[in-house]
């Protein structure tokens, strides 16, 4: 599902965040990234979501090589790719439905097609009652969840998570993650980024460590 | 495992476009209705910035376009000049008045030519005695100070004054004949200062509509920093270019729209204000003159270009602005 070959990465400024990463996951597979901060676990996940591309190397997601993909094709991979994001990056504006209904929005989804997604998505994160609050009448758990329905609405193949438990408490990791797993138990394959050293033990999933732009391998 | 192999075709299908989607025209038409209607609905919750907004605009518009009616105004007048132009032709001195008799029946057969009738210069100085009473003045004179003249009426069917000054200057080539006077100056003045209004109202409405679109971009501008955020948000789940423009364009429209809509009250208010004087000056000319007014053809093409100009500004506002903003 995701193949990372010699992956070096430089930015403009010459730093090189990742140096020499390679590694694969197959289809289904759920996965923790680890590392201490600034090990390059972020620039590895915008590298599969295409918000950075790769100095050197290449990356193959699903079928495709990122390299090959042109700037306005972006938009469209990217709607098969579900991110969840520390800051839940949601829209204040809006009530939690509209924020999980975006995804389906932009993909031309049709109006009652998408409603009864969202209420599927919401369901799955246990919201279904509060879809038309907003999301600042949430706590921090709930709003990271409301971000992981918009994350999977669009039944993504591969879902992808930065920190998603970087603001909670221990009980709260613990949901989220499980909920990660269940998704992953329907066959989504599943990549978070995490320095939850404890909870990550807790979860028999497989490591993926990289130190200092490279990966890490244990014995 | 039913749901691994949905999986692998979704993934095969990546970077293409979504059209897996049975229904993709009316879910896009469905996308349109609901941004303008959000957009409207945003614009409506701040009121008074939008009114000014479009306020702006609207008197951005109107100077053009009462410029633009003043001109149609004028051209109607030129268009309805009786076409009585008619040309005096002086002779030389000496020019015995047999000789101008033949001319004036050689002018007469011309083409283009109703009628020519010669005036001996002992007729005109009668006539000229009657007229203005200066009998005595005139018995001082030695000599008769008037020349021959010939009346030339041209062809009544020639409305355009180029043409008939045409014809007076190939009259000028006769020998006999020392000068000639076309009567239809006041048209030619009209004529060069419907020129220079136009022109002034061309330079008035490029600098104005130069302006409106300048607005509209920086008041996009703002809207775009405000909203910032959502835009990330958008570009991250998918949202294309063209999705995340939508609701900018649209409020372009809006605006133009708007600013549209209240120059054509103000254009109205202005030209009801002006058409008291306007009749008076004309009876004080023994005429009768009307403004005519905005038609709805006017009214039409003020919208749709105040329309235009709003999605152009906000076009190019989005497009500096927007396309810049990317997900970090």
């Amino acid at each position: 599902m995701i193949e990372f070959q010699n992956v070096m990465k430089r930015y403009q400024d010459g730093y090189e965040a990742l140096r020499d990463v390679s590694f694969s996951m197959e289809r289904g597979e759920m996965a923790f990234l680890t590392g201490h901060s600034g090990a390059g676990k972020s620039t590895l996940l915008k590298l599969i979501m295409l918000m950075e591309r790769t100095t050197q190397g290449h990356i193959i997601v699903g079928d495709q090589n990122l390299s090959k993909i042109h700037q306005r094709q972006i938009p469209y991979f990217r709607r098969h790719v579900g991110v969840v994001f520390q800051n839940h990056r949601l829209l204040y504006d809006r009530s939690i439905f509209n924020n999980v209904a975006l995804p389906l929005e932009i993909s031309g989804v049709n109006p009652r097609e998408i409603g009864r997604r969202v209420r599927a998505a919401l369901d799955k994160v246990g919201l279904l009652s509060k879809e038309k609050l907003s999301p600042i009448q949430l706590s921090g758990g709930e709003q990271q969840r409301v971000g992981i329905a918009r994350a999977v609405v669009n039944k993504p193949p591969l879902l992808l998570a930065d920190e998603p438990t970087g603001n909670l408490d221990p009980d709260l990791s613990e949901e989220i993650m499980t909920l990660f797993s269940q998704f992953n138990q329907v066959g989504v394959t599943v990549l978070i980024a995490s320095h939850d050293l404890n909870l990550i033990s807790h979860m028999a999933h497989r490591v993926i460590e990289i130190n200092d732009g490279r990966m890490v391998h244990h014995a | 495992m039913r749901k691994q192999t949905d999986t692998t075709k979704k993934v095969s299908t990546t970077g293409a476009k979504t059209n897996d989607k049975p229904n993709a025209l009316s879910s896009y038409f469905s996308h349109h209705q609901k941004t303008y209607k959000a957009t409207f609905k945003q614009l409506l919750e701040q009121p008074l910035a939008s009114f000014f907004t479009c306020a702006v605009i609207g008197i951005a518009f109107v100077l053009p376009a009462l410029l633009a009616i003043l001109l149609s105004n004028i051209q109607s007048v030129q268009h309805n000049w009786d076409g009585s132009a008619q040309i005096t032709l002086f002779l030389k001195k000496g020019v015995p008045a047999l000789d101008g008799n033949i001319l004036s029946e050689t002018i007469a057969k011309k083409p283009s030519i109703t009628s020519s009738h010669f005036v001996d210069n002992n007729t005109a100085l009668e006539e000229f005695k009657k007229r203005f009473e200066l009998q005595d003045a005139v018995d001082y004179l030695d000599e008769n100070p008037l020349p021959h003249i010939i009346l030339v009426q041209p062809d009544k069917s020639l409305k355009s004054i180029d043409h008939i000054e045409q014809i007076k200057n190939s009259l000028l080539k006769f020998p006999e004949v020392e000068g000639a006077l076309l009567d239809v100056m006041w048209v030619q003045r009209l004529n060069s200062i419907t020129q220079l209004l136009q022109r002034a109202a061309w330079v008035i409405a490029l600098m104005l509509g130069a302006a409106v679109i300048l607005i509209l971009g920086n008041t996009i501008r703002l809207f775009i920093e405000n909203r910032k955020e959502e835009i990330i948000v958008v570009k991250l789940v998918g949202g294309t270019n063209a999705f995340v423009r939508r609701p900018f364009l649209y409020m372009g429209v809006f605006f133009g729209f708007g600013g549209s809509a209240i120059a054509w009250i103000l254009i109205n208010l202005t030209l009801y204000m002006l058409n008291g004087p306007i009749q008076d000056l004309a009876i004080s000319y023994q005429s009768t003159f009307n403004l005519s007014g905005f038609s709805f053809e006017s009214t039409l093409l003020l919208i749709v270009l105040g329309m235009s100009l709003g999605w152009f500004g906000a076009w190019l506002s989005v497009r500096k602005h927007l396309d810049d903003i990317e997900p970090t």
